[in-house]
């Protein structure tokens, strides 16, 4: 056996075994947002931890040479969203969505995946292509005809919220703009780089590359404020959306894609800071925790990690953020993101929306706004998650706002399509307030 | 880093009274906790104390206030002024509770048929705490399919003779041994409800949510009806599992006594305990309602002092650690089911945030041959020992950290489940932790 076989096998069981530490005391059925509203899954309780005795049972001598490892006693689990509250509200920290994910893998290994689930997972091919067709390809996913088809074809829910493509990607419009003296943009193709005290690494993952440049911009443009400029690497895709579907092998690709170009700056210094709650949390935590990924590289990079709200309140933890804010007379609901959640850090973006004069955020204090990633947008999954959002879609409503706010893009699509009010990044109401400060 | 007055460390009873009762006062809360507990598994009900041979709580907490060394001694003072604040806290939140500290403690069916002594519960239970008239029958009603609650069983269970008396309920059961009340016939029935039909595993989250729909619990409760008059006759009580609604108790609670033909009491299940997660809820809704900020999910690994005072809580994150300044701390981190205690393989009990000197009898009295006995178990009484103001002390006396207070079953010298004083202590220690930081702000 390898190192590298030992590590992963260490990895491994530290999930696979927290499901000793269960006490079954149902705490997580409790808080479980798509038991609430569904029979179709029963609970965390018992497609986790207790189906995993039965998992790690054939992991012992003797069954072990007739029982494939992880095989699941319990197929409800692929009815798991993933949205990892049961792991937060466990009191014997048994890691109970990440058990799920992982025996959803396992019990999918082996079979050729759904054409739908494959194309979830290829966000940056279905990015480029769908940049390319922009035009055609956002009028067909509003036409009604063409969603019935897709739906009857692939499965993907006919009023599933899927984001327009953006007219063009994020990096050519960067490629455009770096050219400008004091844009505050870096690209790989810059002779020098700005050291790690002036520039952060920015992480943009699919959904600001592909649909919503507006919101790395947005970034930027507060960095830069903040004497910060933005060195853009290469990237592919986190792999979040392949794991959540199952293809692990072809998510490890991508990890390991990234970890080759970052570590390097996180070794030297560098903070690598994305707008995308989920893409930074797979760094900080899923590429160990799921794929199993723990090495010097991995981990230089997991620790150099930051969520863009909670970069920006370190700062001004350290007196370093510029606080010259304008006035946004406006109400503002907000979500935490489940995968925000799961970080550990607070709810950073409320600290920052208490800065802007004028500003009411509101927390909407909901668990789950139902999408999950690719979750909500399945055919068979969609009525589920929107009645797991129902609760939060109709408190936003009850507001007196214009929009919304939240940190993660697919929350952000769903919360947008159920309640009819743009839902912006965090960071785009900052930006919109540092340009509301009155300049002398 | 961000500044709190006060950090409270765990969300049960106790660190929510405290942090209720701070951010009341203004002060800047942050309370985390690694998870849920206490609530979600305990029957909801505020068992102050029920000693054998008491007739009140209030009696049981001036015996257990008369034993040096119990938390009651220093806090009995504080319990009334606790319980009343909390009852009002979470009332508001639309959760009443039944029963008074002075009032005879009464004897109610557990689900698998046995009896316990209470004295507060959730008005759901509350028509459990009215005596037994002559004449009166007990229906206990169960639900096809579900398999937590088994009425026949439970109904020949209390049929039974001295198990109205209770372990425990003393002279309760008179000198003659005869019961002091119970009803005159207990019956038991099972229904199938609203779209259950066939279902042989449902559980008591789906069936509570069920409830909350109104449509569906005015039929179910039609069916209800239906059995229990088809069961007997006469004046009497339904004693049905705790299911009646998460969201809507209020709601099922006034649906209930207009549909059914008899007053019906909820009986406390395994957890998840239904009535658990409503107080939970309640206390949340209050804690938030008043401005505090609560964080669940990431355990404290870490409390950072200077000398004699703590200074900066740091919590788990997915990387790094959370850190956050802080004037005061509440240790509300529970006995060693919370993990507010860890035996170690050395035979020494430790608290793992501060390491404060624990009070705990040595390993050989770890084992009880008996751990169901009316004595509890050796190790209830193992906690931290405090001064009147609770925080922590040595062995020699000597205040360990002025700015910590603990509270709730971390508390030495208590049984909590021998003596049911767990709820009691709780609060009164949450309100006394809290009140002690007010005054000292006030002072300073």
């Amino acid at each position: 056996m390898s190192i590298q076989d030992l590590v992963r096998e260490a990895t491994y069981l530290e999930v696979a075994m927290s499901a000793d530490e269960c006490l079954k005391c149902n705490v997580c059925n409790t808080v479980c947002p798509v038991a609430r509203v569904t029979d179709l899954f029963p609970g965390p309780k018992y497609v986790g931890p207790q189906a995993q005795r039965f998992r790690m049972a054939t992991l012992l001598p003797p069954q072990s040479d007739i029982a494939p490892k992880d095989a699941s006693p319990d197929h409800w689990v692929d009815y798991c969203s993933g949205c990892g509250i049961c792991t937060l509200a466990c009191p014997a920290d048994v890691k109970i969505a990440e058990i799920n994910n992982r025996s959803r893998a396992e019990m999918k290994a082996g079979h050729r995946p759904k054409l739908r689930d494959w194309l979830f997972g290829q966000t940056d091919l279905v990015g480029r292509v769908g940049v390319i067709f922009a035009p055609i390809a956002n009028w067909s996913f509003h036409n009604r005809l063409i969603r019935r088809m897709l739906e009857l074809v692939m499965g993907i829910h006919r009023r599933a919220p899927l984001p327009d493509f953006a007219r063009r990607t994020l990096r050519t419009t960067l490629r455009r703009e770096a050219r400008t003296a004091g844009s505050g943009i870096v690209l790989p193709s810059a002779a020098i780089e700005p050291p790690p005290d002036r520039a952060v690494v920015f992480f943009h993952g699919c959904a600001a590359n592909y649909y919503e440049p507006h919101v790395a911009l947005a970034a930027i443009d507060v960095l830069r404020r903040n004497g910060y400029e933005t060195i853009v690497p290469k990237q592919v895709c986190c792999g979040l959306p392949l794991m959540n579907n199952g293809l692990y092998a072809q998510a490890r690709e991508q990890a390991h894609s990234n970890i080759d170009v970052l570590a390097d700056y996180a070794r030297r210094g560098y903070r690598i800071v994305g707008t995308s709650t989920s893409c930074t949390h797979t760094f900080k935590a899923e590429y160990r925790e799921m794929l199993d990924i723990d090495d010097a590289d991995a981990q230089a990079v997991a620790a150099a990690t930051w969520d863009i709200c909670e970069f920006l309140v370190d700062l001004h933890e350290r007196g370093r953020l510029d606080t010259r804010f304008g006035r946004l007379d406006e109400q503002l609901p907000y979500h935490a993101p489940c995968q925000l959640k799961s970080h550990g850090i607070g709810v950073p973006a409320m600290d920052l929306f208490a800065l802007v004069p004028g500003l009411q955020a509101i927390d909407m204090d909901h668990d789950c706004c139902g999408v999950a990633g690719t979750y909500g947008l399945k055919k068979e999954k969609y009525d589920i998650a929107m009645a797991v959002g129902d609760p939060l879609f109709r408190k936003i409503n009850a507001t007196d706002s214009t929009q919304a706010a939240c940190d993660s893009e697919t929350c952000r699509w769903q919360i947008q399509t159920a309640t009819g009010r743009p839902t912006r990044h965090p960071v785009e109401i900052l930006a919109a307030a540092y340009d509301a400060y009155p300049t002398a | 880093m961000p500044t709190a007055d006060v950090v409270v460390i765990g969300a049960g009873l106790a660190g929510l009274t405290a942090g209720i009762v701070l951010v009341d006062a203004g002060a800047r809360v942050e309370l985390v906790a690694r998870g849920h507990a206490a609530t979600h598994w305990t029957p909801g009900g505020f068992d102050m104390a029920a000693l054998p041979g008491m007739m009140s709580s209030a009696a049981g907490i001036e015996r257990l206030a008369a034993r040096a060394g119990h938390p009651y001694a220093l806090l009995r003072g504080d319990v009334r002024a606790a319980l009343a604040f909390l009852r009002e806290a979470v009332a508001a939140e639309g959760l009443t509770y039944r029963g008074a500290l002075d009032d005879p403690l009464r004897t109610m069916p557990t689900a698998i048929g046995g009896t316990r002594r209470v004295g507060i519960v959730p008005a759901g239970q509350g028509s459990a705490l009215d005596p037994w008239a002559t004449g009166e029958r007990l229906v206990v009603c169960g639900i096809d399919g579900f398999k937590d609650f088994w009425p026949s069983l439970i109904g020949a269970s209390l049929a039974r003779p001295g198990v109205w008396a209770g372990p425990g309920a003393g002279a309760g059961a008179g000198a003659d041994g005869r019961e002091e009340g119970r009803p005159d016939r207990i019956e038991s029935v099972s229904v199938e409800l609203p779209g259950q039909a066939g279902r042989r595993n449902v559980n008591a989250l789906e069936l509570g949510r069920a409830f909350d729909d109104a449509a569906w619990r005015r039929e179910a409760f039609g069916r209800i009806a239906r059995a229990v008059e088809a069961s007997g006759h006469g004046p009497g009580r339904i004693a049905f599992p705790a299911v009646l609604g998460i969201t809507d108790h209020a709601g099922v609670l006034r649906d209930a006594e207009e549909i059914l033909p008899l007053p019906v009491f909820e009986v406390p299940l395994v957890p998840p305990s239904l009535p658990g997660l409503r107080l939970y809820q309640a206390l949340r809704a209050a804690f938030l309602r008043r401005g505090g900020r609560m964080s669940i999910g990431e355990p404290v690994i870490r409390i950072d002092a200077d000398g004699r005072r703590v200074t900066t809580v740091v919590l788990s994150a997915a990387v790094r650690e959370r850190l956050i300044r802080t004037d005061a701390v509440i240790l509300a981190t529970g006995g060693i089911a919370g993990g507010g205690l860890i035996g170690l393989a050395d035979g020494r009990l430790q608290e793992p945030l501060l390491d404060l000197p624990v009070e705990a009898p040595p390993a050989d009295g770890w084992f009880s041959a008996d751990p169901l006995s009316g004595d509890g178990h050796p190790l209830e009484r193992a906690g931290i020992r405090t001064d009147a103001n609770l925080h922590p002390v040595d062995p020699a006396g000597q205040v360990v950290f002025d700015n910590v207070a603990i509270v709730g079953t971390l508390l030495a010298g208590q049984r909590y489940l021998a003596e049911r004083c767990g709820d009691g202590v709780a609060m009164a220690s949450g309100w006394r932790a809290a009140a002690a930081l007010i005054q000292g702000r006030a002072a300073a």
